[in-house]
């Protein structure tokens, strides 16, 4: 039982990470409508940039800042002038999945050279134990719990009661319509790059800081985790993102508890498989998924 | 005779479509404050396309658009908007996901937050029962409910111009009349130069000032309700496009 037990209080943390992960993915996706396969390497490369700045003495938690900052910027610059180009041509929605993959390729190609294969991690990132009950978290797994709270009431605080976030929800609803009301979609959209590029960017840190160590070949394992989450709480809804976080983030710990920890992210994604066939369009299926937000 | 209002929006020769297709050739076409001009025609006449054309959807191929003495040919929707052209689709009119008081929101973008909260006060006036259902979700409306609320969306800017698709399309013919005579009306007394294009022939001929026919993407009549009423050729370009006057108000009639 004690097992079970200290396996929920992983699972909460897990959970966090995907969270940030999947809803900034989903996000970018309900609004722009671009399934963004590059995702998993802008977090790695997010993770990097954390990685160097914790290097330089300076703490995690400042590295994370810079980590989000990086994504955000590297998203905003990654839509502007690669995917953007493409969507004015009229490029296919598969088209611009494959462009996203070659994006993908191209990242960590890039990045091998600068950071080399070999697993990396950030000093001093565990912090003191707390324990209640049975769970057993450091202080910084705690901090990362945290972190996620407050990022999903900032986003849910976001879509349902701000200026930016109704114009977000607008577009992602009727772009036509909206640019007949005079909202400048593309300065909307452009919001979305950086805002959802910042929790990729702070998701690959926080992933980082969760992992013992992490290499450049992490990427795709991200992209995938935050993927299974969005699908299964429905493509483009924040809130099914959250909820496909827990459900994946738990399962996969309470199934290492009880199984064995190779085979935790088979049965996560098993049970992904099941949802996709009984209800494929996701846990919180609904038209205009991410417009309904609030 | 009574003359025509000072334009204030008016499309000269314009020509466009779809994929280098062109759908309306040679198109001008005029409205004034004040004034309802209604343009009919039977389906695929290219009215709607006329519609997109002038509000900045679809890019015009030839032909210039006046915003009273402004050259606005290209430009975008969102600039149209801010320059006070409102535009309420045929479908898709509303933000579904979102709150009644949300799309009104949406439709004052471009006001103040003390702005809006004011508009929306006064679009109630307009509309008195939107102002109850401020919480509910648009996608939960009634036909008629939602057409207020796309046409209440696009007052929140107070709008000079007010283009119309087809407001009554799903509506009963109580609610249709309703819609076209109290409010489209109301409307155009407000000041406001209304652009109708409508399905419904002879509820349009009762509330337009100026009507256009158009047919096979070219406007072939264009007059007074009651003078193209009385010409011969004017039912017959409809009876040419395989339908009359009477038969296209059946037919709406029973789609609704």
């Amino acid at each position: 039982m004690d097992l079970y037990v200290a396996a929920f209080g992983f699972g909460l943390v897990g959970m966090s990470v995907i969270a940030i992960a999947a809803v900034g993915f989903t996000m970018q996706f309900g609004i722009t409508n671009m399934i963004n396969l590059a995702y998993g390497e802008v977090m790695i490369s997010s993770a990097y940039v954390a990685y160097y700045v914790n290097k330089a003495g300076i703490t995690i938690w400042v590295g994370m800042i810079a980590g989000a900052l990086f994504g955000a910027v590297f998203s905003f610059l990654l839509n502007r002038f690669v995917y953007a180009p493409f969507q004015r041509k009229g490029t296919s929605h598969i088209g611009m999945v494959i462009v996203s993959l070659a994006v993908s390729l191209m990242i960590a190609n890039l990045l091998l050279p600068i950071v080399g294969y070999y697993s990396v991690s950030y000093q001093d990132t565990t912090g003191g134990l707390l324990r209640a009950g049975g769970i057993v978290l450091t202080t910084n797994q705690i901090a990362i719990i945290g972190v996620a709270v407050v990022l999903m009431l900032l986003i849910h605080g976001l879509l349902r009661y701000t200026r930016l976030g109704k114009a977000m929800r607008a577009t992602a609803a009727n772009p036509t319509l909206a640019r007949n009301c005079g909202i400048p979609t593309q300065r909307v959209i452009d919001s979305v790059w950086l805002i959802t590029g910042a929790l990729c960017g702070l998701a690959g840190v926080v992933a980082a800081m969760d992992s013992d160590s992490f290499a450049i070949s992490n990427g795709a394992g991200f992209l995938i985790t935050a993927l299974a989450a969005a699908v299964l709480g429905g493509a483009g809804q924040p809130y099914g993102a959250m909820i496909g976080a827990v459900i994946i983030g738990m399962i996969t710990e309470l199934s290492a508890a009880a199984w064995a920890p190779e085979y935790k992210e088979v049965v996560a994604f098993g049970i992904l498989v099941l949802v996709m066939v009984l209800r494929p369009q996701g846990l919180l299926s609904k038209r205009g998924a991410l417009a309904a937000a609030g | 005779m009574e003359a025509r209002p000072v334009p204030s929006l008016q499309a000269h020769g314009i020509t466009s479509g779809y994929g280098g297709v062109p759908v309306i050739r040679d198109v001008s076409i005029a409205v004034g404050p004040g004034e309802v001009v209604a343009i009919i025609g039977p389906n695929g006449a290219g009215k709607s396309t006329l519609l997109k054309s002038l509000v900045g959807i679809l890019k015009l191929d030839t032909g210039t658009i006046l915003l009273g003495d402004d050259d606005v040919s290209g430009r975008p929707p969102e600039e149209l908007a801010r320059r006070g052209v409102g535009y309420v689709p045929q479908v898709n009119d509303i933000f579904e996901p979102l709150t009644v008081l949300e799309n009104l929101e949406m439709g004052g973008y471009l006001l103040s937050s003390a702005q809006v909260r004011a508009r929306v006060g006064e679009v109630g006036d307009v509309f008195p029962q939107l102002p109850p259902m401020l919480r509910r979700r648009a996608d939960k409306l009634s036909g008629g409910e939602r057409k207020m609320l796309a046409i209440a969306r696009v007052l929140m800017l107070d709008p000079k111009v007010l283009i119309l698709d087809e407001p009554t399309a799903n509506l009963s013919p109580k609610l249709a009349d309703s819609l076209l005579r109290e409010h489209v009306r109301r409307l155009a007394g407000l000041g406001k130069a209304v652009l109708l294009v409508e399905q419904r022939a002879r509820a349009a001929l009762q509330v337009a000032d100026w009507t256009s026919v158009l047919v096979s993407g070219s406007v072939r009549l264009e007059g007074k309700p009651a003078e193209l009423l009385q010409r011969q050729d004017f039912e017959e370009l409809f009876l040419g496009a395989g339908t009359d006057l009477a038969a296209s108000e059946e037919t709406n009639m029973e789609e609704t």
